[in-house]
């Protein structure tokens, strides 16, 4: 483990009421790190990224950034939101989305034009710049909202199923272009899915999390080479191995048992 | 057909009704104090227009719809930002106001009269007082309605109290705010051309009346047909604001 | 609950205090005194006989233009090229206000019922041919198809698939409407007409009699909000909640 950890969750309890979803969950993510959460659908995967973004305040416990306490969302944690349609700005195009990170950083606005090309360049919109997000498909969409993010110039992505409602292909081809991004910007990343593949795929470190209330199940890390391939890495024994590992665990703790 | 085949076809209804007008009138099927034929309220019009003072009432009509719709407007979509915005004053405002609603605006006249007299001023407040419902609802359920995602985006990207109505709620609001100003001018052509009537103002509805009082038919369909002209081209122009501004919203797909 | 009475009794109480303080006058009056001014005007029956002739009026202008706004609604809706022939005649009469009709109502039928009637109607046709229009012509494609597998007759199709599809639109225009034409009938009879509750406010602010004057508006209000209550509820009861939603939009 990275010995400087950017984001530290420190024994956090979060209750809604009196049902608790987050129950003394702890984990830290390294600087530069990519961890992908995965656990069964309700296990409080999105509250605990809802937490650790400054979105929700936890009810005992705290998660750190940067060794200082969260307690309101910061502009260099950049959230990723999986209803890419409904974090979008439908009255802006493209540029004029990727523009409001922009504003709100209160870059210049003769500056603003060269970013903003370059965002979109970065993730393929570039010819799409005057279009507005009703005008797009889904996958695009979804890389209008990271290069918004990226305007953020984030130390921290938090991504929550970005990918998840995106047919397979496209699926495919962001989950490539995000790996391109973290090797370019070295952003940590916090990435939540319900797609173990996928997990294993893009991560550093696969967290599973168990529910009732939400706490951690099982850590692997996962020691495959970069730059990864869609085809070879998924192909590894490696690979397989984690999938497996995965899989028993979360079909162990969908039934509600320890693995 | 071709759009344009449909659309010469389609004038040329409103051509044959206005030729029935005239047949009925020329073999006086209704009497002609009733039933001006089209060549006589061509005339007045006329006459009105370049001899007497119909021009004048005409911009007085106008201006007593524009002076209390823009007053209306401004403040309903302020006020509306305000308590839309905030979830207590929704609580405590909104009732009153759903239950002030169904009131009909032109009943608040002899109050306005014994306030104001038959002044100008009587005339704008309760045209402002009228109109301001549709916009003030409108705009308190746009600001209300504004998607929680963009609330959450709003704050994780730390934008200002003034950043996030400039450039999150107004813009997401104007849909709404739209519907309401459109709604807003019909009710302040409406209680002008009242306020008009009542308190003998400059204006179409007063023309219109003392013709009627004359029995000048001619006279009062010439009114009308202002009347209606002024509503056509009030719509148009929303219209035109609203293809603007919503251009976002009819593109789809391509 | 609370909440949403705090606002109306303050300001009650406020123009109590703010028309007591302000003494005798002949354009305001303190909320007590214009209760007891309503009080005295529904014993001697002179607020029932108004609101009587306000409700026929609008009633039988609400019938008359509501039916032929759904007619028509119904012809424009299922028939595409009368629809389209009809177009630019509709947009040239809907934008006239209502009430630039009533001089012309005037000098055809004099003061009374009918002037009252016919304005009422002119203004509910507009609401009703609209939304009916809209309503028929938005019915799912796919029931239509469905009518059209089954060999429905023309107008087994309308009574069977196209009617209930459109009716809780159709409920939506016709409560738009009832709302319309109450109003317009105060406003006719502030306007011209010497009769109602609309002349009632204006007679009472003639005699400078704020109390009276208020007191009526206050009654307008009352049967303006029962009204719209009544129809809300019916709405509901006929088409449940959703429908309601649905529609409003
Ligand atoms: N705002 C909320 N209020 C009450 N309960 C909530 C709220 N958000 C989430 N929950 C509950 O918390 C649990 C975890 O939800 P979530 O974090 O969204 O799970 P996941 O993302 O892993 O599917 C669920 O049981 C959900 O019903
Ligand atoms: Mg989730």
């Amino acid at each position: 483990m990275t010995p400087a950890p950017l984001i530290a969750f420190r024994s956090v309890d979060l209750a809604f009421g009196d049902h608790l979803v987050l129950g003394k969950l702890s984990f830290e993510i390294g600087r530069g790190e990519i961890v992908c959460v995965v656990g069964p659908s309700g296990c409080g995967k999105t509250t605990a990224l809802r937490v650790a973004a400054g979105l929700i305040a936890p009810t005992r416990g705290e998660v750190a950034f940067a060794g200082a306490p969260v307690r309101a969302p910061r502009r260099d944690v950049a959230i990723v939101f999986q209803d890419y349609s409904k974090a979008l700005l439908p009255w802006r195009t493209a540029a004029g989305n990727v523009s409001l990170a922009l504003e709100a950083m209160g870059t210049p606005r003769g500056r603003r034009r060269e970013r903003i090309d370059a965002l979109l360049k970065r993730v393929g919109l570039f010819a799409f710049a005057d279009k507005y997000p009703s005008q797009m498909s889904g996958g695009m969409q979804q890389r209008l909202q990271i290069a918004r993010c990226l305007a953020q110039e984030p130390a921290a992505l938090m991504m929550d199923e970005p990918f998840g409602a995106l047919d397979a292909m496209t699926r495919q081809s962001l989950q490539d272009e995000m790996l391109e991004i973290a090797r370019a910007t070295k952003a940590t990343i916090f990435f939540v899915t319900h797609d173990l593949e996928e997990a294993i795929y893009l991560g550093d470190r696969v967290v599973g999390l168990m529910p009732h209330p939400g706490r951690i199940g099982i850590e692997l890390s996962v020691d495959l080479p970069r730059p990864r391939d869609q085809v070879t890495t998924r192909e590894s024994p490696e690979f397989l191995r984690l999938r497996h590992k995965l899989y028993d665990f979360i079909h162990a703790s969908e039934k509600g048992g320890r693995p | 057909m071709s759009a344009l085949a449909w659309r010469a076809a389609s004038l040329a209804v409103v051509a044959a009704l206005i030729a029935l007008w005239g047949e009925i009138a020329a073999l006086k099927l209704i009497s002609p104090v009733f039933l001006p034929a089209p060549g006589r309220v061509w005339a007045a019009l006329q006459h009105g227009l370049l001899r007497a003072d119909l021009g004048e009432k005409l911009i007085g009509t106008v201006s007593h719809m524009l002076g209390g719709w823009a007053a209306a407007s401004i403040a309903g979509v302020a006020l509306g930002a305000l308590i839309g915005s905030s979830r207590t004053a929704r609580d405590y405002i909104a009732p009153t106001l759903e239950f002030l609603r169904p009131l009909p605006a032109s009943a608040v006249i002899p109050v306005a009269i014994a306030l104001f007299g038959l002044t100008p001023e009587m005339a704008l407040g309760v045209i402002a007082f009228g109109s301001i419902w549709p916009v003030l609802l409108a705009a308190i359920h746009g600001f209300a309605a504004i998607e929680p995602r963009l609330v959450e985006v709003e704050r994780v990207l730390g934008l200002t109290r003034w950043q996030r109505i400039a450039k999150i709620s107004l813009p997401s609001a104007t849909p709404d705010i739209l519907a309401g100003l459109r709604l807003g001018l019909t009710v302040s052509l409406i209680l002008a051309v009242v306020c008009e009537m009542i308190a003998g103002l400059d204006g179409l509805g007063q023309w219109v009346l003392l013709a009627a009082r004359a029995y000048k038919s001619a006279d009062i369909f010439a009114g009308v047909v202002l009347l209606g002209a002024i509503g056509v081209v009030a719509n148009a122009a929303i219209s035109v604001v609203e293809s603007r501004m919503l251009r976002w919203r009819s593109t789809s797909l391509s | 609950m609370q909440r949403a009475l705090a606002l109306p009794a303050a300001l009650v109480a406020l123009a109590e205090i703010g028309a007591r303080a302000h003494g005798p006058s002949d354009s305001i009056a303190p909320p007590s005194a214009v209760v007891s001014a309503l009080l005295e005007a529904l014993a001697d029956g002179s607020l029932a006989g108004a609101t009587r002739d306000t409700l026929v009026s609008a009633f039988g202008g609400l019938a008359i233009g509501a039916g032929l706004g759904l007619a028509l609604g119904v012809m424009l809706g299922s028939l595409r090229p009368l629809d389209r022939l009809l177009e630019p005649t509709i947009e040239l009469m809907r934008p006239i206000p209502s009430v630039a009709v009533i001089p012309i109502a005037l000098v055809a039928l004099g003061f009374g019922y009918r002037l009252e009637i016919a304005i009422v109607a002119f203004a509910c046709v507009w609401p009703l041919l609209l939304l009916t229009r809209a309503a028929v012509r938005g019915v799912e494609p796919r029931l239509i198809e469905v009518a059209r597998a089954l060999r429905l007759s023309p107008l087994q199709r309308t009574a069977k698939i196209v009617a209930p599809a459109a009716l809780p639109r159709i409920f939506v225009a016709l409560r738009l409407a009832a709302g319309i034409s109450l109003v317009v009938a105060v406003t006719v009879e502030i306007a011209v007409n010497p009769q109602g509750l609309g002349y009632g406010v204006m007679t009472a602010g003639q005699a400078l009699r704020p109390d009276m004057m208020l007191a009526y508006v206050v009654w307008i209000g009352i049967v303006g909000f029962a009204f719209n209550a009544a129809l809300v509820l019916a709405q509901r009861r006929l088409f449940g909640k959703a429908a309601g939603v649905e529609a409003a939009r």
